[in-house]
């Protein structure tokens, strides 16, 4: 952690000072005035206000009386629209994927890279909520964090510690679906080993589970000196009340809590054959309730199955699967949004990559092959949140929930319309005006350090920092590049 | 293919035709009632619920402030266009197929390399891409002579072709040159020489010029394929030449320049995947070069190294540069020319002038405008029907008429169905 402290604080001043700026707000208060709220929670609203106070959003409406010590945003162009949700990324991590088949002790907590280029991208495509976990090269995986695409330490980022804990019933490489399953049973059946010797062990009075607590260095005290009696509904071991919470090893813990049906579990499948295996694991060990499959494009076939554990979906991958029949060699597309719609089964959308393929790309692209356009937005927004158990905090525009809030040049999902300004829990942290990285995208000036003028239209030495321009092109008869005041 | 192509087609009008009983229309029909909300004709003019009657693979008329009659020749959508031209397809072509004799090869022909029967002219069809310049892949310096040739209809070069000898292709770069390397060291084979940089490539470029120029008085300058050359020199065929980055752009308008200043003659130029154009806009202003672009990219990176601003577009559109959009023969759904156009609208393009980027300009580049690029009476029926408004995300293409024959149905399969 402190390494990657040290490098943000190097990196900041290009960074924050464009992007994460925010203007000092008196008591936290906040007014939105915008020409059209989108609230995702009843119908828009036109020429309404937004108030945030201390991070939380306090009124919607129109005619609203201000507080006379808010910040006004005044926008009457713009379009307001509730952060979006990822509900799902192995992005935003340095390495994502974990060698070790079962590693539920890791945390990805420590592994998330704050200023990676990832987060800033996705307040600029507009996704405020973020479920990092760990890539799917695993058999199950480290444990997930909600974070916010905000701040330069992890403690800033965090929305909620536990995102649950990955599983991937799609086998590993290596790993054939076989060896996968055996893997994946197996984890659980070693818990309940663990968890019977140790019961056994403290029976006869031993003290193995307290020896090998104090050899970790673990924390005894308060709750963790209390045992319990093993919840969760699908198996129990009697007598765990006899253990003390706190000996019970750390490498077993995320275990026990995903069958007692404390934290959720995030399950890949990347076949449709993978389907049915992570819902035997589920139901077998009592975390069915809280699963959810995230399901790469070809999953829609086993969509009944899905329907009928009645979990949700994330769904990776192409929008559209694009097969071709064995025999007629007739190529057969099927847009897969809609098969789990009308099977009703909720399902979030995802981003594949922070541009082409961000949220907002996903929910227009779905509606244009045919989703209602509602059901593509709550797919991006509500249903995340529901999905992360964030319902109560984010999602959509209401009072009570977290300040999180996009301001659209257009329609969200027209392809003109940009994220003019991002708000994160009341703050102003995004404004496009000033994100010098799309300028260089859009109209190819060189970012800060290169020959091309910053934005104080100071010229700073030519460096390789921009890979495009290492041959020292000169215009020919073009003028200098404009500077801006 | 022929009959991948026709089956759907025969079908449904087969069953569309039965309920009239007395008709047996066995051939696909090629005359349509085409409605739209909206019809965005490519000539300037949005014309509000109008329909466009095709008769034998032709506009015939075009009629505004109708409403949608109920024949089974009737089609309409929420808007129409003409259909796509895509100057960069490159739908057609194996590696194999390369000629490497030699690296100039002005009298190879692509149309003999096409295999029409490629899924690929199909799902381009159905993208809503109607006509293709289809060139030889860019492995040799002068590759041979393009086509331009409709995406659907009979599964032969003559009947698919709107103009054959479209353009003399070329690449500058480093691809060329890419896999040739010097004669001594490794076993001589048919790679053993030049170019093997890209000095090497315009070296060969000038070379072919000036032979080409001189043969107009010494017969001994003529080579093989000289006579397309004189052509391009003699703007008789638009020289279409590959070039991504700002070094290759200036590359091609430089021979460009040069080969005027030295009065060999007076090319039209065309210059495909121009990903840099922006970095020296001045330079095509100047020279009167064409830019085909490619599809725009995820973070600005491109072909042979290239950076493409998203701008790119308007910034050329601004300063009269004649532009035209391409997939550059990308397979994913999102860079398809449909998508490229939203795209650069999002980098700040007009919708008009996408509009045009991706029909009307492009036909003028290669001199086919009189056939398509606009709706137009008299013009071929290459219509794309749409659910919205065209290049929205929101939006796709829900049908497809090349020379009036429907490749893609825009009726719901149970309207087909009910017919019956």
């Amino acid at each position: 952690m402190s390494q990657k402290i040290t490098r943000s604080l190097v990196l900041a001043p290009a960074l924050l000072t464009s992007l994460f700026a925010a203007p000092v707000l008196a008591d936290g208060k906040l007014a939105i005035k915008v020409g059209r709220i989108i609230t995702m929670n009843g119908p828009e609203i036109v020429n309404g206000v937004i108030l945030i106070e201390n991070g939380r959003i306090t009124a919607v409406g129109t005619n609203l009386k201000l507080p006379w010590d808010a910040v006004v945003i005044d926008q009457p162009k713009m379009v307001a629209f509730p952060g979006m949700v990822e509900a799902h990324s192995a992005r935003g991590m340095d390495r994502p994927n974990e060698n070790i088949d079962v590693a539920p002790f890791l945390s990805v907590a420590d592994s998330i890279d704050p200023v990676g280029f990832y987060f800033e991208d996705a307040l600029r495509w507009g996704i405020t909520t973020i479920n990092v976990q760990q890539g799917p090269e695993c058999v199950i995986g480290a444990r997930g964090m909600i974070v916010k695409p905000v701040g330069i330490t992890i403690e800033d980022m965090l929305v909620k510690p536990d995102g649950g804990l990955k599983i991937s019933a799609s086998p590993k490489r290596g790993n054939s679906p076989a060896t996968q399953q055996q893997a994946l049973r197996a984890a659980f059946a070693d818990l309940r080993t663990y968890l019977d010797d140790i019961v056994r062990d403290k029976k006869q009075g031993g003290d193995r589970a307290k020896r090998e607590a104090l050899f970790q260095g673990r924390d005894l005290e308060g709750e963790k000196s209390k045992g319990k009696p093993m919840g969760g509904s699908a198996w129990k071991v009697e007598g765990l009340e006899l253990i003390p919470r706190g000996e019970i090893d750390e490498k077993q813990e995320p275990l026990l809590a995903l069958v007692e049906g404390r934290i959720p579990a995030f399950i890949y499948c990347a076949r449709p054959m993978d389907v049915e295996r992570a819902l035997e694991i589920a139901r077998t060990n009592g975390f069915l309730a809280r699963t959810t499959l995230v399901c790469y494009t070809a999953c829609w076939k086993a969509a009944d199955s899905i329907a009928a554990a009645g979990v949700s979906v994330v769904l990776e991958g192409p929008l559209v699967q694009l097969e071709r029949d064995p025999i007629t060699g007739k190529e057969i597309e099927t847009f897969v949004p809609k098969i789990f719609a009308d099977k009703k089964i909720p399902f979030a959308l995802s981003s594949t990559n922070t541009t082409t393929e961000s949220l907002w790309f996903q929910a227009a692209t779905a509606v244009g092959l045919g989703l209602p356009r509602e059901m593509a937005l709550k797919a991006a927004t509500v249903v995340p949140a529901t999905i992360l158990g964030l319902q109560k905090r984010v999602g959509s525009i209401e009072v009570g929930k977290d300040g999180n809030v996009l301001l659209f040049s257009g329609d969200p999902l027209s392809v003109t319309a940009f994220v003019e300004h991002v708000i994160v829990e009341g703050k102003p942290v995004y404004d496009r005006s000033k994100d010098i990285r799309v300028k260089a995208l859009l109209e190819g000036k060189q970012p800060p350090g290169t020959a091309a003028a910053d934005e104080n239209g100071k010229t700073a030495p030519a460096t390789a920092a921009h890979p495009h321009d290492d041959t020292g092109t000169v215009p020919l008869d073009e003028p200098e590049p404009k500077k801006k005041d | 293919m022929t009959f991948s192509i026709h089956l759907p087609v025969v079908l449904a009008l087969s069953l569309a035709s039965l309920p009239a009983g007395a008709q047996e229309s066995k051939e696909p029909s090629n005359s349509w009632n085409v409605f739209a909300d909206q019809v965005f004709t490519s000539d300037g003019d949005v014309i509000k619920n109008a329909m466009v009657r095709v008769q034998d693979g032709k506009i015939v008329a075009i009629t505004p402030g109708t409403s949608a009659g109920s024949s089974d020749s009737s089609l309409r959508a929420s808007a129409m266009t003409a259909g796509m031209i895509d100057l960069s397809a490159r739908i057609h072509l194996g590696f194999g197929s390369v000629e490497q004799t030699s690296e100039i090869m002005p009298d190879m022909r692509v149309s003999d390399a096409l295999d029409l029967f490629d899924e690929a002219w199909m799902r381009t069809a159905k993208s809503g891409v109607t006509t293709v310049l289809a060139n030889p892949r860019d492995d040799d310096v002068i590759g041979g002579l393009g086509i331009a040739l409709k995406t659907a209809g009979k599964a032969t070069i003559a009947a698919r072709t709107l103009k054959a000898d479209a353009v003399l292709r070329g690449a500058i770069g480093s691809q060329p040159s890419s896999r040739n390397h010097p004669a001594f060291g490794s076993p001589a084979d048919i790679f053993s020489r030049r170019p093997t940089t890209r000095m090497g490539v315009e070296w060969e470029w000038r070379k072919a010029m000036y032979d080409a120029a001189a043969s107009r008085g010494d017969k001994s300058r003529v080579y093989r394929g000289s006579e397309h050359v004189l052509e391009v020199l003699d703007d008789k065929l638009p020289l279409c030449i590959q070039a991504w980055t700002t070094q290759d752009i200036r590359t091609a308008v430089f021979l460009k320049e040069e080969i005027e200043r030295e009065k060999l003659g007076t090319p039209k130029l065309i210059i495909d995947a121009a990903a840099e154009a922006w970095k020296e806009p001045q330079l095509l202003v100047r020279s009167k070069a064409m830019v085909v672009l490619p599809p725009f990219p995820l973070q600005g990176r491109t072909g042979e190294g290239s950076f493409m601003a998203a701008g790119t577009a308007k910034m050329l559109s601004d300063l009269g540069v004649p532009i035209a959009l391409s997939s550059h023969g990308a397979v994913a759904a999102e860079l398809f020319l449909d998508r490229q156009a939203g795209m650069a609208m999002r980098g700040g393009l007009s919708f008009d002038a996408a509009l045009a980027a991706v029909t009307i300009a492009p036909a003028r580049m290669i001199g086919v405008d009189a056939r398509v690029g606009s709706i137009a009476v008299g013009k071929d029926a290459d219509l794309v029907l749409w659910s919205g408004v065209p290049f929205e995300l929101t939006s796709r293409v829900v049908g497809v008429l090349v020379d009036g024959r429907l490749v893609l149905d825009p009726r719901p399969p149970q309207d087909s169905a009910s017919a019956k």
